[in-house]
């Protein structure tokens, strides 16, 4: 019977394992750089959405000084531009596929800043894979950043008022109170967005970084067989995503436990 | 008992509504508060009662009026300095002077009792971390609870808790401390621990605002009680005259409920 898989052609795929080492490394790496480019963006970004950075704010206040409520100044007073940035930022990113931003990025942003070409750990050619991790982390802040936010206003709001009636400030009631908190809480989401990112850093092959997926179709060149080679890349995304994820599900059980004593 | 010092907050025609005007949840209220006093304030729930008291440390944004403490409108957004020139109101500066209680406690869940207590003195104020230490330990053995410094605040009972977070507010050694309701959240059982706190603060000389149900406590330890309904002062007076004399009909209808 005729099947879509010949096993004979797994040691010609197998000859190229070097390949798929290699590509195991780059989507680890890239996964990795994503993930901390992305939290450091999506703090930004998020600090920014909550802040209360309203240069109009004169225009709602009454001649004593107390605010109005209703009426186009109290609209106008309220106005935020780097809430409504950060905003506009995320809900891009979000709306639009993760490939658009990856050629966008490497064809478009990075055709006008030159890279040098050089590689690193003997394989891994730098001016491909640096605008990979830039697009993906770019694309993964967005998503961070609702999780950060979210997280932030999941904390009791009595907290930030014990921490103001203390004396601290804005900036010490967040760094001690709120993010510790924040941070807990969003740590599963976190690290559920990891397991994503190793997913998704697959469409990064598209623009030559050398990652599984680019094995596969390095052996598909040579072999012409794509299949098989598929089926273990198949493998290797799932010894990386499945146990991480119940790593991730073990430390989510453990936390929740610890909530309830 | 009663020792009227000098004058630490002064209200003045304090509003604050909602909805341009349609709900008025403080409305024109001026109230002095004097070094020493201890001032329950009483009233049906909704009368704005809790409002008052956040407003004084502008945990509520009030929309009209002036709050003077130590002298200073926190109400404004620049007030003058010494010299008479312009500046920016410090209200960090203002608010650890102002020691505040929550009915439910918050206390920071991922610290210990001890951190809890420590923080504030040690990153507001500079102080050395050995010394707000042993302040911290010597607070809480005020309170009987030095066994409990290093638990965490989801080990200890509610009335532990709120007599942590009172100790925690005198850390930062306020010249008036705010009380929101400081025994709604406990178990009948546990009040007492927590007023009798209370009672040995004020008679320590404390200056306090008590938003409260206890009508004990605000009788026996009160010098002043005022009396809120519908974001007014309607009645304001001695304990005798407020429970034994009141005046209002809204303050007889609401006592004869709760006595």
């Amino acid at each position: 019977m005729d099947s879509f898989v010949k096993i004979s052609n797994f040691p010609m795929v197998f000859e190229y394992k070097q390949l798929f080492i290699q590509g195991l490394l780059v989507t680890v790496l890239l996964s990795i750089l994503t993930v901390v480019i992305g939290f450091v963006l999506a703090l930004i970004l998020a600090l920014m959405r909550l802040s209360n950075f309203r240069p109009f704010s004169f225009l709602g206040l009454n001649e004593e000084g107390f605010e109005v409520d209703g009426g186009w100044r109290s609209v106008v007073s309220r106005f935020n531009p780097l809430s409504l940035l950060a905003t506009a930022y995320v809900e891009i990113l979000r709306s639009t596929p993760v490939i658009v931003q990856v050629f966008i990025v490497y064809y478009g942003v990075f055709s006008l800043i030159h890279l040098p070409s050089f590689t690193f750990f003997g394989f891994i050619k730098f001016d491909r894979f640096f605008p990979g991790v830039v697009a993906m982390g770019m694309n993964s802040g967005a998503y961070l950043c609702e999780i950060i936010r979210s997280g932030i206003q999941s904390v009791d709001g009595g907290q930030t008022e014990a921490a103001r009636s203390l004396g601290l400030s804005q900036a010490q009631n967040l760094r001690f109170i709120v993010l510790p908190q924040a941070i807990k809480n969003i740590l599963p989401a976190i690290a559920n967005e990891f397991v994503v990112i190793i997913k998704e850093s697959s469409i990064t092959f598209t623009i030559g970084v050398q990652d599984i997926m680019s094995a596969v179709n390095a052996v598909k060149g040579a072999t012409f067989i794509l299949v098989e080679p598929l089926l273990v890349a198949t493998a290797i995304y799932f010894c990386l995503c499945f146990p991480t994820s119940k790593i991730i599900a073990y430390f989510e059980r453990r936390m929740s436990r610890g909530d309830k004593r | 008992m009663a020792t009227n010092g000098n004058t630490l907050i002064q209200v003045k025609h304090l509003k604050k509504y909602y909805n341009r005007g349609a709900i008025k949840a403080l409305d024109d209220i001026s109230v002095d508060v004097h070094q020493g006093d201890v001032i329950a304030v009483i009233g049906p729930s909704g009368s704005g009662k809790s409002t008052f008291l956040r407003s004084l440390n502008l945990l509520e944004q009030p929309t009209g009026g002036s709050i003077f403490f130590d002298g200073v409108d926190i109400t404004k957004k620049k007030v003058p300095d010494a010299s008479g020139r312009m500046v920016k109101m410090n209200l960090d500066l203002h608010r650890q002077k102002m020691g505040m209680v929550f009915q439910h406690f918050n206390l920071f869940p991922h610290m210990t009792i001890l951190h809890n207590m420590t923080l504030a003195p040690v990153q507001v104020k500079g102080m050395n971390e050995a010394v707000a230490e042993k302040k911290a330990r010597e607070l809480l053995s005020r309170v009987g609870l030095e066994d409990r410094a290093n638990a965490y605040p989801i080990q200890l009972s509610g009335g532990q808790k709120q007599r942590v977070a009172i100790v925690r507010a005198l850390m930062m050694e306020p010249e008036v401390m705010l009380f929101d309701e400081p025994t709604s959240a406990l178990d009948p059982e546990m009040v007492g621990e927590v007023l009798e706190v209370m009672k040995e603060l004020a008679h320590q000389g404390m200056t306090m605002v008590c938003v409260t149900h206890e009508m004990g406590f605000a009788r026996e330890v009160g010098n002043r009680v005022l009396f809120m309904a519908d974001g007014k002062v309607l009645e304001e007076g001695t304990p005798e005259e407020i429970f034994e004399r009141p005046q209002n009909p809204r303050l007889k209808d609401f006592l004869s409920q709760v006595l």
